[in-house]
């Protein structure tokens, strides 16, 4: 081997190559610990427990659309994933809503014009449950409150829902 | 309804408004290799799409603790034990009483039941988590309530 050629020595090549192994799997190390330490600033995408639901507000009509999505949930023994779905429409004054579609009587899911005879209104097919387009309970039906109100936030267009939200008796 | 303390308590001060029972059947058994996978992902299934009907329905049904029998055993003396499930349930004010089995050999044996049997056919593999299972159950969860519906 010629003198040119040797533009690297052994020596250097060595020194090149463990500080650059030895770099690599410090950072491996350190970043992780940075990470935690400054986890609160990352943690971003579900801002105030409000979730993403995968609707965009320009498709939301007049008409009540049912959209599902899933929570993490954690109870004493395990995380699951829950289910959740609500009724979003813009009311008359162009305001989003979006109501709970769980019946304020027993449980069960309710549904937008459930039933023909009802053409507008909330129907719970368990006991003839009825709400108006408002939410409000229909006098005279098993439910004695209104529908849940989940809380809300349009975010770059999209619409993020949290908990829902007792209503005050109408 | 589940068969939970939380829901049993609820269960008791609405009782004029609960008058369905869902009541699963599923059967397991050990001597076989080739089924023992088959049956286990059926039981995954059927726990699952009745604990889907019963949050649907859940202000007007009550949903049993799976009735568990070995496969192979004698359906004369099964459909004793469900009949006897029957009218200790009974004992309460439910006027309907649905049976949900993915195993056929029910079928045959229906009419000696006292209740109505629904059947399901077709699901025996696949993966749980997938989005077109998913689909599948959500879809028989509608057809089934609605099936339910038209008792009421």
């Amino acid at each position: 081997m010629s003198e040119e050629k040797q533009q690297v020595s052994r020596r250097q090549f060595l020194n090149y190559t463990l500080t650059g192994v030895g770099g690599f799997m410090a950072a491996g190390m350190l970043a992780p610990m940075l990470r935690m330490a400054v986890d609160p600033v990352l943690k971003e995408e579900k801002h105030g427990g409000l979730i993403n639901v995968g609707l965009a507000v320009e498709d939301i009509t007049n008409e009540p659309q049912r959209v599902d999505w899933k929570i993490d949930q954690v109870d004493g023994w395990y995380e699951s994933q829950v289910s959740r779905s609500a009724w979003v429409f813009k009311d008359d004054n162009g305001d989003i809503q979006a109501f709970s579609p769980i019946c304020k009587h027993l449980g069960c899911v309710v549904s937008w014009e459930g039933s023909d005879q009802y053409p507008n209104q909330f129907y719970c097919p368990c006991h003839d449950g009825r709400y108006y387009k408002d939410g409000t309970n229909v006098p005279g039906t098993p439910p004695l409150a209104p529908l849940d109100v989940y809380e809300q936030e349009v975010k770059d267009g999209m619409l993020f829902l949290g908990e829902p939200q007792l209503r005050e008796e109408a | 309804m589940k068969w939970k303390k939380a829901d049993l308590q609820q269960y008791v001060q609405a009782k004029e408004y609960i008058d369905t029972i869902i009541l699963p059947l599923a059967p397991f058994q050990f001597s076989n290799d080739t089924d023992l996978e088959k049956m286990s992902f059926q039981h995954e299934v059927l726990t699952l799409l009745c604990s889907e009907i019963e949050k649907e329905l859940t202000g007007r049904l009550l949903l049993t603790p799976i009735y568990n029998y070995v496969k192979t055993a004698e359906k004369e003396m099964e459909v004793q034990r469900v009949n006897g499930w029957v009218n200790n349930l009974q004992a309460q004010p439910f006027s309907h009483i649905f049976f949900i089995s993915f195993d056929s050999s029910w079928k045959k044996v229906e009419s000696q039941l006292n209740g109505t049997l629904l059947w399901i056919p077709g699901i025996q593999s696949g993966d749980l988590q997938s989005a077109e299972m998913h689909g599948v159950i959500k879809d028989q969860v509608e057809q089934l309530t609605e099936f339910m519906r038209s008792y009421w």
